[in-house]
């Protein structure tokens, strides 16, 4: 199996290709061709084992809200798209990005207890446009940039899961 | 000795008094609400009961819910554990209406001592120092205003009834006082049920350092040194150590002291915290008394060789303390840190959800004091203290570094917590000589980061096998339509690229 797997971590953003080769009961891997010296065990659903070149590796590995996935390695994060170009079933994933416009995502859920802002307002990036409660305690939500509230969708009193879009800053 | 206790509370700390009991061979009745079903106290408890849906309000603030369980499973006592009902005199004094022992101070002494006004009055009256502000609740927010600015900004708005930074604001300047009053008053309402709130001038890079007292209903009360809580981010401690590395043999004595005397004067019995604020020159200021175990106790127990919990039960049953206080000097060094299921990369944002994996760090000196466990879903209806990570050395350093090996070790995925927050400050050369405040945790956090420690070498590639190997597992676990039929995958994936290799 050969995948393509868009890395983003620690060192940037990268493209490497990464062959899966049965041996046995076990696996060999070839990393952008070239063969390398690893063994890789499962210990849990979410907990891999690997040892490269006697170096010890623990990773764990989750899927993120955006379907990408998340590999935390000690306090490192890295986090991979995976494509499968022989896959016959068709994966399409990854956040939507809109030029200019900014969209305001709950970071958890909670409920919406004030607007700070109208939908028009001019606003700086950084300011607060509403506050969440979770947990007991008041988030402020600020602007991720500076523009115009061209949406408000939310509303005092609501109630939101995390990802609802709140507002769009233009 | 009591038969059976009903704790009054939820998450670490209803495991902490559950394990106590357990150990004095006593029964528990665990009280949850509709979201806590599934919650490490139940599941350790004796005996669960219901008391009403998520909302606080509603389950664990219900004195009369409270009443009703400790009524049917016959509890002759109620330990409230720290926040919801433990400060609020309402809970002792049903208690005694019911005919139950409430494990803490009484209700006079909580109405003496526990408010903070009230506890700036009897520390005046015995002479023990205190910082300049209104010593009673403002009702009126325009006349809060004025008040705040005779006295000059900073002032810090607190919730009377508050504790753990709920409730409470710092207004910087005029123009912020009407938004944080709003927000200090709403706060406190949701978490205590009571909305007042008094006005204080804020000290400039004091350290915070607190005495636990602990007294018998014989007339004797004691110093169990002091804790230092200085590591605080908007007021909420996140790291405490003990002893203090600033205090002295003399002046853990004259803090000691004081902390006694107003004990005594409160006519105070069972275990308190006498809080103070200290400046550069070692000056200390009565800040507040905690009338309750506090969420930090942990240290104080490490040092100690002391568990406060028993010894709170057995005071409570009304045996006398078993020691006298000059035999309490500190034996090495603890810390602790809190964990919190929150974002330190999203400004802190609460990060409830599922805990898909975990695990916990064990070893010399480690003491994990944890509500939580693997599959287990954090609730986002209350504070998110997963766990409080302790370490104990000889030494400051070594306690530190056995900290750090500890929270290397520590892994929880699924939810996001702060672990790189002490990450961070466990390795701030400003923290490890102790020089610190409780603003230096704020300023570090408004500093930009210090350049990552970047991986060692492979730790890419390894990533990158663990993906492979995980996306293989999950798309072919996903295509046999059976997960449950587990590693045999591999093989008939196995099967299936030698197939391919077939001409």
């Amino acid at each position: 199996m050969k995948l393509d797997i868009h890395l983003h971590g620690p060192e940037g953003k990268k493209k490497r290709v990464v062959e899966l080769i049965p041996k046995g009961s076990e696996y060999e891997f070839t990393l952008d061709g070239q063969p390398v010296e690893a063994e890789a065990v499962q210990l849990s659903p979410h907990t891999i084992s690997v040892l490269l070149g006697g170096q010890s590796f623990e990773i764990h590995v989750s899927r993120s809200a955006d379907g990408k996935l998340k590999l935390q390695c000690g306090p490192h994060e890295y986090s991979a798209e995976v494509h499968d170009p022989r896959a016959w079933r068709g994966r399409k994933q990854g956040a939507l990005e809109v030029e200019g416009r900014a969209e305001v995502p709950a970071p958890m859920p909670g409920k919406v207890i004030r607007l700070l802002v109208a939908s028009g307002d001019s606003v700086a990036a950084g300011q607060g446009l509403l506050v969440v409660e979770a947990m007991k305690m008041q988030n402020e939500i600020r602007s991720p940039k500076s523009g115009k509230v061209v949406r408000l969708l939310a509303k005092e009193g609501q109630n939101v899961n995390a990802g609802d879009i709140l507002a769009w800053v233009e | 000795m009591f038969k059976k206790i009903l704790i009054a509370n939820r998450g670490e700390i209803a495991v902490r008094i559950l394990r106590a009991c357990r150990e004095l061979g006593i029964q528990t009745a665990a009280a949850f609400s509709e979201v806590d079903r599934a919650s490490l106290h139940v599941r350790l408890a004796d005996e669960a009961y219901p008391i009403g849906p998520a909302a606080s309000r509603e389950s664990y603030l219900r004195i009369d819910k409270l009443m009703d369980v400790a009524k049917k499973s016959g509890c002759d006592a109620l330990h409230p554990g720290y926040g919801f009902l433990a400060e609020n005199p309402a809970l002792p004094r049903a208690c005694a209406d019911s005919g139950l022992t409430f494990i803490g101070p009484s209700a006079e002494a909580m109405e003496a001592m526990g408010s903070k006004t009230a506890g700036k009055q009897l520390a005046r009256r015995v002479d023990v120092p205190t910082v300049p502000g209104t010593s009673d609740p403002i009702e009126n927010p325009d006349e809060a205003q004025a008040l705040a600015r005779s006295m000059g900004y900073p002032i810090l708005l607190k919730a009377i009834a508050g504790g753990g930074g709920k409730g409470m604001r710092v207004v910087p300047t005029d123009a912020e006082f009407a938004s944080a009053w709003r927000d200090a008053g709403s706060e406190a309402l949701n978490a205590f049920g009571d909305s007042r709130v008094f006005i204080e001038k804020y000290l400039v890079g004091p350290r915070h350092i607190e005495i636990q007292i602990f007294a018998d209903a014989h007339g004797r009360c004691v110093s169990l040194g002091e804790r230092e809580c200085s590591i605080q981010r908007r007021h909420q401690k996140v790291v405490e150590e003990a002893p203090s590395p600033v205090v002295t043999p003399d002046l853990r004595r004259k803090m000691g002291d004081a902390a006694v005397r107003l004990a005594r004067a409160g006519g105070y019995v069972n275990a308190g915290t006498v809080e103070f604020l200290v400046d550069a020159d070692l000056n200390f200021y009565f800040l507040e008394v905690n009338t309750r175990l506090q969420v930090e106790h942990p240290v104080t127990e490490q040092v100690t060789g002391l568990d406060l919990v028993k010894l709170q039960i057995a005071i409570a049953a009304g045996h006398r303390l078993p020691f006298a206080w000059e035999s309490i000097t500190p034996r090495g060094h603890a810390m602790e840190v809190r964990l919190y299921a929150e974002d330190p990369d999203n400004n802190f944002f609460p990060s409830p959800g599922k805990i898909i994996e975990r695990h916990a760090p064990t070893g010399p000196g480690i003491r994990l004091d944890e509500g939580v466990y693997e599959g287990w879903t954090v609730p986002m209806d209350y504070d998110p203290l997963l766990s409080k990570l302790i370490a104990w050395g000889n030494s400051r350093e070594e306690t530190i570094s056995r900290l750090r090996r500890a929270l290397d070790e520590y892994t929880i995925t699924g939810i996001r917590t702060n672990v790189s927050l002490f990450r961070r400050i466990l390795a701030e050369p400003e923290f490890l000589r102790a020089e610190i405040h409780t603003k230096w945790l704020d300023e570090l956090l408004g500093r930009p980061r210090p350049p990552a420690v970047p991986p060692r070498p492979g730790t890419e590639e390894a990533a990158l096998i663990a993906a492979a190997l995980w996306h293989g597992a999950n798309t072919l676990s996903s295509s046999s339509g059976d997960s449950s039929s587990s590693p045999s995958r591999w093989k008939m994936e196995g099967r299936r690229q030698q197939m391919d290799h077939m001409p």
